[in-house]
């Protein structure tokens, strides 16, 4: 029953997702599946960001470079071994000559990005929040720049085919799982709960003994890491790589969807990538145009991004910690949340009577 | 920086200047172990600076602060928590988003206790100081009176050889003032580790202390007993004014 208490927030999220994959493979179309493998592979990347944004409370724009090393490390070891000499000519020999089996490939590039994550962070961690956040956007125009015009190693703005399609919803599903099962230990870990005493204050934690650079060094390397799984299973999805695949869309994608169901939980991340994979669907299908009768109704092109602006717009305004609310699905019934943040009013009511009285007792015992 | 025993913290000729404020003026201080030391002054004397300095978070212009001797003025907020200095703060301060038992917990931690320790560790002293409103309440959801005692116990979790408490009495009734006071007083004798009291409440100072220090201004003004303290000419004048010190008492 401990286990189960234990582990009951990752089964709450996992079990639904197996079904889904379960029925979408008995019942659904090979577009609903491919659809749903689409979004599994989202909720890597938001999982992976949540790791970070959502204990350290530090957004980050950049997470979507580790994507893009890993994704073009396992482009470089597992495509083309007939083209790379061609396209690919600048490869170091044993890349450019080789083909590696896809399992070390996928390894190797996910340590990748971790490394490449923990080496930026190095840096990155020492600045403030939002000096952290604005500087991982940096590394993400950096990464784009230098992988855009390095032609003879990434293709430059070209697309890289020829990647082994592997990533088939029962992987995909498994890779979520297990980025779901690496977010969930890590925020019960020590590490996980010394970097949220920094995310709520950092003054406190620090009086705690608490390292602020540490601690978020250690979620980013490991966020980068699970960003760098997503790239990996995104690459072959697609079966090409292209940087324009990983830049702003998609990391606005994924940050809203952390936005939408709550950034401080992992329940959150889940349940915004689910919610915005569905509402994207839909426009995508109203976008296409559809036929009632005689009648063919179609909504002008980039109403999905307004529609998903607005959505976000109303989630911040309405309830900014998101569908969630920063909670994780527990094993007992509900929290009284409501009424604790009662309660917590009426103590602070007290509380500035009270310091009203206090600070005024020396003046008194001057009469 | 080995974290115990330290026996004395001593701050000597403190001076903090924040720009044209000099908030702090050649202050001296000791504070033993196993001891209870009362700091009051009127708003503005430089008590919370003069813990802000003892805990690291406040670097002074002049002087410096040792642990048995040893310079801790340079040492980052978290190396001297580290090193044996626990402190609360004026406003709490707690980690709202999370559990009662979390908040002791991360203290734990800081001092390189393992989870499982700095858990059990932060639930004895939840027991110890009598809180009994739920190991997973959130903070945001306590009473005052009860973040200030969470305050408190987050500072001893750290197992601090010297615990700097900034005004815990604030806001509490006299009920919770009393409640308050025997945690305090026991505190010496349940952790082994020193005391650095800040109040205005002076029922709660008079009643735990056995030494205050008195600052003025940015200067001490007075240090002995409650007794010595609450005669001493200097300090009716600071709280009182010349004119009313004739028939007052502290």
């Amino acid at each position: 029953m401990r286990h189960l208490r234990f582990w009951f927030p990752v089964l709450a999220l996992a079990v639904p997702l197996l079904l889904l994959v379960f029925l979408s493979g008995q019942f659904a179309s090979a577009g609903v599946q491919r659809l749903v493998t689409e979004a599994l592979i989202r909720l890597v990347f938001a999982v992976g960001l949540y790791i970070f944004v959502g204990n350290s409370g530090v957004v980050s724009f950049g997470h979507m470079a580790f994507a893009a090393i890993a994704a073009y490390a396992t482009a470089w070891q597992t495509c083309c071994q007939m083209l790379k000499p061609i396209t690919m000519s600048g490869l170091p020999a044993f890349l450019r000559d080789n083909t590696f089996p896809l399992l070390p490939a996928a390894i190797t590039s996910v340590a990748l990005a971790g490394l490449v994550a923990f080496l930026s962070g190095l840096i990155l961690m020492r600045l403030s929040a939002l000096g952290a956040s604005i500087s991982s956007l940096a590394l993400l125009f950096i990464l784009n720049v230098v992988y855009s015009n390095w032609e003879s190693v990434t293709m430059g703005t070209s697309t890289i085919v020829g990647l082994p399609i592997y990533a088939k919803p029962w992987i995909v599903l498994g890779c979520a799982i297990a980025a779901i099962v690496i977010a969930y230990l890590f925020q019960v870990s020590r590490w996980g709960l010394a970097l949220r005493a920094t995310r709520e204050d950092e003054v406190a934690a620090a009086a705690c003994g608490i390292s602020l650079y540490w601690t978020r060094l250690f979620a980013f390397t490991v966020s980068g890491l699970v960003a760098g799984l997503g790239g990996v299973l995104l690459a072959h999805f697609m079966g090409t790589v292209s940087i324009t695949s990983f830049y702003l869309s998609l990391t606005f994608l994924i940050v809203a969807m952390l936005v939408v169901g709550g950034m401080r939980s992992l329940a959150g991340a889940v349940v915004g990538v689910t919610v915005i994979s569905l509402v994207i669907d839909i426009l995508r299908r109203a976008e296409a145009g559809l036929s009632i009768g005689s009648m063919q109704l179609s909504m002008p092109p980039g109403t999905q991004e307004l529609i998903l602006a607005g959505i976000m717009l109303l989630i911040l305004i309405f309830r900014k910690d998101g569908i969630m609310g920063g909670r994780e699905f527990q094993w007992r019934t509900l929290p009284d949340r409501g009424l604790s943040q009662g309660e917590s009013s009426i103590g602070n009511q007290r509380a500035a009577r009270s310091e009203f009285v206090s600070l005024e007792e020396p003046t008194a015992k001057r009469s | 920086m080995e974290k115990l025993p330290h026996q004395t913290l001593e701050a000597k000729d403190i001076h903090v200047v924040f720009g044209g404020l000099r908030a702090l003026n050649g202050v001296n201080l000791t504070l033993s172990r196993g001891g209870i030391l009362g700091l009051i002054g009127p708003n503005g004397a430089g008590k919370t600076t003069m813990v802000n300095v003892l805990s690291g978070f406040q670097r002074p212009n002049q002087g410096r602060v040792s642990l048995d001797g040893v310079d801790v003025s340079t040492l980052s907020p978290r190396k001297i928590a580290q090193a044996g200095i626990g402190r609360s703060f004026q406003s709490a301060r707690l980690f709202r988003d999370m559990t009662v038992e979390e908040n002791l917990t991360v203290a734990g931690l800081g001092i390189g206790l393992s989870k499982a320790a700095a858990t059990e560790q932060a639930r004895d002293i939840l027991d110890w100081i009598s809180y009994r409103n739920g190991y997973d309440r959130r903070c945001e959801a306590l009473s005052y009176s009860d973040e200030r005692r969470i305050s408190i116990a987050r500072a001893l979790a750290l197992q601090p050889s010297f615990a700097l408490l900034d005004e815990p009495a604030s806001g509490m009734n006299d009920r919770e003032c009393e409640q308050l006071m025997e945690i305090i007083v026991n505190i010496p004798r349940r952790f082994g580790c020193g005391v650095m009291l800040i109040e205005h409440n002076m029922q709660v100072i008079m009643g735990v202390c056995e030494r205050i220090h008195v600052l003025d201004g940015g200067k001490s003004l007075a240090e002995g007993t409650p007794e010595h303290v609450k005669k001493d000419p200097a300090v009716l004048r600071a709280y009182l004014g010349d004119k009313a010190r004739a028939n007052a008492v502290i």
